[in-house]
């Protein structure tokens, strides 16, 4: 085959000497195949470069249009920042004309988006100017100083208004209101940027039906900042509509090339058979149909590629196919290229993923959307929840290195995701079973993470307890779109959770053995101490006000008092994590364990202390402090804190024993 | 205070013109401040002026440089109209810019309507003779037809360059003064001759 890329090759030559080396008929047919083979290979092969080309072209067309974005962005920041500045040295330089501007500011601050109000503006300020501005594009306005063409020295002080096909020029009085001078058509004036004038700065020379003038501007930026706009008036009508072309076709639509009509002329008259008429009831676009696709899909105009499949497998499924010969070649090629096209949108989809999970999805809506009504739904699906896990994950990152909020964070996404994942696959239920697997996945990771990176060892049960509510609340809104992972979140957490509460305990216990305890009344030195103390207590739902006694004391010991504010804060925390069923059980053990060790404590034996004052302490424990903990853990979980109550009539009854009479004094009720 | 203008040095207004890229502005920074401006950025309309000291006189050159883009061709008639002498620049390296006088040439001609308006043609970029696209006989043709003088100049080693300019002021300095005169004389022959009469 190699002969056909020689300079010097002659169909006739080379036909002659085929035929010559050839033996037999099907030795000739054999060779004529290969060469079919050959010539689609090239073709196919042509067609892929070009289509790189191509592809290459809009990559970095699309890099251009995104840096050309750019730089207007920042233009226009510049722009925003000269004029900034040039309103602060305008109040600087000319203190006259700074009312005067900051008036016109004011007065039309939105003007570059809307001309009405610049045209109001004008209508306004400029006492004689009788145009009218109506339908005309607001350009530029400012002060100038007009100089006198020989000396250079300043003649007046003027006010333009540029719109596109008219510069209105204004005298400004020494009251601050503008006059009328004259207007000139911007395509009738030249404007000279003056780089040199005996030391004259930021002056620009403008050439007027009745003579050249000259104005200075205060800045240099409001110089260039002019002579831009002057341009731009200049060229309004050229540049209207500054609308980007087209990107250019693709080379490649050669319609005779087409491989689908090729071999049709051949095959027709070879098959004498077959009617005449036959052959033109293929209409043309089908018989393109395959390379139409191919150009489409390398344009990116993937809705238009899908729907010519769509039209032709139509087609196909009709009686119309009985009437075209090449039915099955012309079937074959659209479905190849349909293959294609899935394939080049599954690859669009699995790029669109991005740090940002709104814009991943925004991204990914198109191919989604084809893939979709291209029946796709699985391999869509897929991809999608891949593109959405790898944002998800990046997003958590980036949030637990910023010290933000990871919780609220991965719920808001997963019910981002789920939303958009409904809507477009709203008809399969066998996809959502696959949503509801990744949300599984995403779930067990979140909560390794959470695990990995804030239940570590150590940290202490108020700590846990916020951060677990964290998670609790906006996974329970889940429920509104229909998804139910608390359980299983719970589920995940559960090991861990438990171990902490464990830990904690130990570290309790360990912490009221060790008090040292003298048994006398507390002490606070000063009254607003006491005061203190008093009000803190109260706010945890305890109220110690009979207790104190004087100015200073607290008829109780210190290490219950410390006690009573630290019981009341951990039942709190407690009770945020007994919500869930699952953690009760050790949380009551927590809480009771810590209780009777408190409770039992004793003086040792060779202190001298009053025995009624100590057990006064202990009755106040269990005949005050257990039943408000038992109902601020109700009210706070939700459930009733069984091993509190059992113990709370197994002391009281204990107690009541020994001391019947005193127990009257001390009750709640008597107050 | 009178705002009467100083009866200052003459001024002499000049006018850049020439295709884009041909080196009008070197020129003109080259004359001005004596340096050479390598990268190129195309000019709108800059003024640069000037003190100078022509044949033991002082006067001033007001040069105005030009855009050469063809989109600014339009705007160009607003810009001769001031203009009192023209230097009509092209590269000697680039055949289309020495096509493109002509046309610059019949511009100015139809604005200014004056066929003897000074007027200099300016072969630029001479120090790249080696890589000459514009036979100087030809440039010698044209300027011949146009009964101009023919320059050739380069802006990166300062040939020539103080020349075209010189040569420009002083031919517009010198039509000044025959036109002052002109002004002047008339009135007096046309009387001797009614006395004569």
């Amino acid at each position: 085959m190699k002969e056909f890329d020689d300079f010097n090759f002659s169909v006739e030559k080379y036909t002659k000497d085929l035929t010559r080396e050839c033996v037999g008929g099907s030795d000739l047919q054999q060779r004529k195949k290969e060469i079919e083979a050959y010539n689609e290979t090239t073709a196919a092969t042509l067609k892929q470069t070009c289509k790189k080309n191509y592809m290459e072209f809009i990559q970095t067309a699309k890099e251009i249009s995104h840096l050309e974005s750019e730089m207007y962005q920042l233009s226009h920041i510049l722009i925003e920042q000269r004029n900034i500045l040039a309103t602060m040295t305008d109040g600087k330089t000319s203190s006259r004309l700074k009312a005067e501007s900051l008036e016109v500011e004011s007065s039309t601050v939105a003007e570059d988006v809307e001309n009405s109000h610049a045209t109001r503006a004008v209508k306004e300020m400029v006492q004689g100017f009788n145009g009218n501005l109506e339908g005309k594009t607001f350009l530029n306005e400012g002060a100038l100083i007009e100089l006198d063409a020989n000396d250079y020295r300043p003649i007046q002080r003027v006010f333009f208004f540029l719109f596109n096909d008219v510069l209105i020029v204004c005298k400004v009085k020494h009251d601050k209101r503008l006059d009328f001078l004259t207007e000139y058509d911007p395509k009738k004036i030249a404007v000279i940027n003056i780089k040199d004038l005996d030391g004259v700065k930021n002056a620009i020379n403008i050439i007027t039906p009745d003579g050249s003038k000259i104005y200075q501007s205060i800045t240099a930026a409001g110089k260039t900042e002019w002579i831009e706009k002057l341009e731009e008036a200049f060229r309004f009508d050229q540049q209207k509509k500054p609308k980007k072309g087209q990107a250019p076709q693709p080379p490649t639509r050669v319609k005779q090339q087409s491989k689908a009509s090729t071999p049709e002329k051949e095959t027709t008259p070879q098959s004498p058979g077959e009617p005449k008429s036959l052959e033109d009831q293929t209409p043309e676009w089908l018989s393109t149909a395959s390379e139409e696709i191919q150009t489409l899909v390398a344009q990116r105009h993937f809705e238009d590629a899908q729907e010519l499949i769509k039209r032709t497998q139509d087609f196909m499924r009709n009686e119309n196919r009985k009437k075209i010969p090449l039915a099955d070649v012309i079937e074959n090629k659209v479905k190849q290229q349909e293959l294609k096209l899935i394939n080049v949108l599954l690859k669009e989809l699995s790029n669109s993923h991005n740090r940002n999970l709104q814009i991943a999805l925004r991204a990914a809506k198109r191919p989604l959307k084809i893939l979709v009504e291209m029946g796709r739904y699985r391999q869509a699906s897929a991809t999608l929840l891949k593109v959405c896990a790898v944002s998800l994950r990046v997003a958590q990152r980036e949030a637990r290195r910023n010290n933000a909020d990871i919780s609220e964070l991965f719920f808001c996404d997963l019910t981002q995701v789920a939303c958009d994942f409904l809507t477009a696959f709203e008809q399969q239920p066998a996809c959502v079973s696959a949503l509801v697997v990744w949300c599984n996945a995403e779930l067990q990771y979140f909560a390794s993470q959470l695990i990995k990176h804030y239940l570590t060892k150590g940290t202490s049960l108020e700590t846990v307890a916020k951060c677990v509510e964290r998670v609790r609340k906006p996974s329970t809104k889940l429920t509104e779109i229909g998804l139910d992972i608390s359980y299983h979140l719970e589920g995940l957490l559960r090991t861990t959770l438990e171990s902490l509460i464990e830990e904690s305990k130990e570290r309790l216990l360990d912490s009221v053995g060790r008090t040292e305890e003298s048994w006398q009344p507390y002490n606070l030195q000063t009254k607003s101490n006491l005061k203190r103390l008093l009000l803190e207590l109260d706010v945890l739902g305890i109220d110690v006000r009979a207790q104190a006694t004087g100015d200073t004391w607290m008829n109780l010991t210190q290490s219950t008092v410390v006690f009573i504010r630290h019981f009341l804060q951990l039942t709190e925390h407690c009770g945020c994590l007994a919500k869930c069923e699952t953690l009760l059980q050790s949380l009551e053990l927590l809480l009771k364990e810590l209780f009777v060790a408190q409770h039992s404590l004793k003086p040792p034996s060779d202190m001298a202390v009053d025995p009624n004052f100590v057990m006064k302490n202990k009755i106040f424990l269990v005949d005050n402090l257990l039943p408000i903990a038992i109902e601020k853990f109700r009210q706070i979980s939700g459930r009733q804190c069984e091993g509190l109550r059992e113990l709370h009539t197994k002391m009281s009854r204990q107690q009541g024993a020994p001391l019947p009479r005193q127990r009257s004094v001390y009750t709640t009720d008597v107050f | 205070m009178s705002k009467k203008p100083t009866a200052g040095p003459a001024l002499h207004k000049v006018i850049m013109v020439g295709s884009g890229g041909v080196g009008k502005s070197a020129l003109t920074l080259q004359f001005m401040y004596d340096e050479f401006v390598e990268d190129y950025e195309p000019t709108k309309a800059d003024s640069y002026r000037k003190k100078v000291v022509l044949d033991g006189e002082e006067v001033q050159i007001d040069i105005l440089d030009t855009a050469g883009q063809e989109d600014y061709a339009a705007i160009r008639d607003n810009y001769f109209r001031s203009g009192e002498g023209f230097l009509c620049v092209f590269s000697i390296t680039d055949d289309e810019s020495f096509q493109a006088t002509q046309e610059f040439r019949e511009q100015i001609l139809r604005v200014k309507n004056d066929e003897s308006i000074p007027f200099l043609l300016v072969g630029n970029k001479c120090d790249l003779n080696d890589k000459r696209k514009v036979p100087l006989s030809e440039c010698q043709l044209r300027a011949q037809q146009w009964a101009v003088p023919y320059v050739e100049t380069s802006a990166k080693t300062r040939e020539n360059v103080d020349k075209v300019f010189y040569d420009l002021i002083r031919d517009i300095s010198s039509r000044k003064k025959q036109r002052q005169t002109d002004v002047k004389q008339p009135p007096k022959p046309n009387s001797h001759c009614c006395q004569l009469l």
